[in-house]
């Protein structure tokens, strides 16, 4: 199948999940809810230890505490891009032996479930997305999202979200293909997506971990799910450094990708087709 | 010959509790693998145009040996070819090509109209717009789905569903359709229309089949060979009626149970 049939077989791939996905409004509201909720108890937590650490140390670890605010609410903007557990519906298909069935299409499996997977992923997030960050702007100014540091820096800002996105998923197929050793059972995906959602800095701002760890964090791959994508909208990291940061981004993608392959080529080789 | 199979074996892995009272604890830390031959060298060949019963008791491979002519599985050894090509080496353009009906599984997607399955069908299997057109047209109407189209598949019947699978499996007009149980769990009106809509695009389109099935009503409503398999071998390969004088030479008239129910539910307008 030459590229332009495999780019049609996508698009049409990719609007019929995006569809499927709209028909449940109601979770991207409760998703709406849980970000927001979040948010605010961040804020809070960092308010109290910027405002009462010791000799005010906190404000001089690189991050103002407004800059922490809005990069709080970014990253729980984008944290719908992350994968929380293996798409719904490539997992039954696992699970039950549907494999089979998308091993009857004239498609790379592996493409076929990285539009389906990152299609799923773009289905109703988007809204929940857009909606936390519309509340943080709304929030009282102490808890408020704050505006981008530059226009310079706002459109490495949005450059970097698309490749967060693309990021996200080839990392989220890397973790799927790895679940197609069906005897394995869900312990070892979890433990790579706690692991990354741990190291992209949802939960604490890369910066604002020790200083031995810098370097490191900022070449490992999870810091570009969201951590690169905030620092570029408070501007803790200058739209001069976006390029290799983006590319990085790139990089690792890149790298997810082939790796991603290579297992699911391997894969399919003793793949076990589960139930008669 | 379109499908030629030569000596196919193929065996998986089956992970056992080990028994006893500790059985369940001494599972968690080590298992007792055992190798389960599902093929022990099977071989076949099945020449254009022909509709082929595959029977077998459950268990037997009958599964397995579709899988791996439909490209999905690599057997241990032997050889496979249709269409002159290998199944597993050439997968992606080997399947453009086959039709696939499971009918434990759906090919359609769960939670839109049928339409939208079909459309994206199209674009996976790049279908000109004009054929597809036509050909849709013209399998909704045999079929008789075309009032289904713009309803989510989770709310279709059983009946309905497998109808509306036969039409996603042919709209790329494959040169081989396989059906795993197609007619499994459906009611005797439903049966029959499946069995002549098959009968009919056999004969006018040449489509070569391969039906595996636990209904013995299907198979002689559609084949004229049948092949046996058990343990993975195949130990009956020819007419069906040569089947019947070996094992029940007695037996002169049979009631079509099928058709009987068909005509009642037809006669208190039930369907």
């Amino acid at each position: 199948m030459d590229f332009k049939n495999t780019c049609r077989a996508s698009l049409s791939l990719f609007r019929i999940r995006m569809a499927e996905g709209l028909q449940y409004r109601v979770s991207a509201i409760s998703g709406t809810v849980v970000g927001v909720f979040w948010a605010l108890l961040e804020c809070v937590l960092f308010t109290v230890f910027y405002t009462y650490s010791e000799h005010g140390s906190w404000n001089n670890n690189g991050m103002s505490l407004p800059q922490t605010i809005s990069y709080v609410w970014i990253a729980q903007g984008l944290f719908v891009l992350q994968t929380m557990s293996i798409d719904g519906e490539i997992m039954g298909k696992i699970n039950n032996g549907d494999v089979g069935i998308e091993l009857c299409r004239p498609m790379n499996l592996y493409t076929h479930w990285f539009v389906k997977s990152s299609a799923g992923k773009l289905g109703t997030s988007w809204i929940r997305s857009v909606a936390t960050v519309l509340v943080g702007l709304l929030m009282p100014a102490a808890y408020a999202l704050g505006a981008p540091a530059s226009f310079a820096g706002l459109l490495c800002f949005l450059l970097s979200v698309i490749m967060a996105f693309v990021l996200c998923s080839s990392f989220a197929m890397l973790v799927t293909t790895v679940r197609l050793n069906v005897t394995w059972g869900d312990g070892p995906s979890h433990m790579l997506l706690l692991l990354s959602g741990i190291l992209s800095g949802t939960y604490l701002p890369l910066r604002l971990w020790p200083d031995f760890m810098q370097t490191f964090l900022y070449l490992q791959p999870f810091g570009g799910f969201a951590d690169i994508p905030a620092q570029l909208y408070i501007g803790s990291m200058p739209p001069s450094a976006a390029l290799p940061a983006i590319g990085l981004q790139c990089i690792w993608s890149t790298l997810f990708i082939a790796a991603g392959r290579l297992i699911m080529n391997r894969k399919l080789k003793n793949i076990i087709v589960q139930g008669g | 010959m379109q499908i030629k199979l030569r000596e196919i074996k193929k065996s998986f892995k089956v992970y056992k509790r080990p028994e006893g009272k500790w059985g369940l604890l001494k599972g968690a830390f080590m298992r007792n693998v055992t190798e389960v031959e599902a093929l022990g060298g099977i071989g076949f060949d099945i020449a254009e145009g022909e509709l082929v019963g595959y029977i077998g008791p459950n268990g037997a491979g009958k599964s397995t040996s579709v899988k791996v002519m439909s490209g999905i599985l690599t057997p241990d050894s032997g050889e496979c070819t249709i269409l002159g090509k290998i199944p597993w080496k050439n997968r992606v353009e080997h399947v453009s090509k086959i039709g696939v009906v499971f009918g434990q599984r759906s090919q359609l997607w769960w939670d839109v109209p049928v339409a939208d399955s079909f459309d994206v069908l199209k674009d996976i299997y790049a279908i000109p717009p004009g054929d597809y057109k036509i050909r849709l047209a013209e399998l909704t109407a045999t079929l008789g789905v075309e009032a289904l189209l713009r309803i989510p598949v989770r709310q279709l019947s059983l009946g309905q569903r497998m109808r509306c699978e036969l039409v996603a499996a042919l709209l790329h007009r494959p040169k081989i359709l396989f059906l795993d149980e197609p007619t499994i769990g459906l009611d005797a009106v439903s049966k029959l229309a499946l069995r002549n809509f098959l009968k009919e695009e056999n004969r006018k389109q040449g489509v070569t089949m391969l039906l595996t099935t636990h209904d013995m009503d299907d198979i002689e409503a559609l084949c004229e060979r049948v092949m046996v398999i058990g343990h993975g071998k195949l130990l009956y390969d020819g007419k069906l009626a040569g089947l019947q004088e070996k094992y029940a030479p007695e037996v002169v008239m049979k009631v079509n149970t099928d058709a009987m129910i068909a005509a009642m539910y037809n006669d208190l307008a039930l369907t």
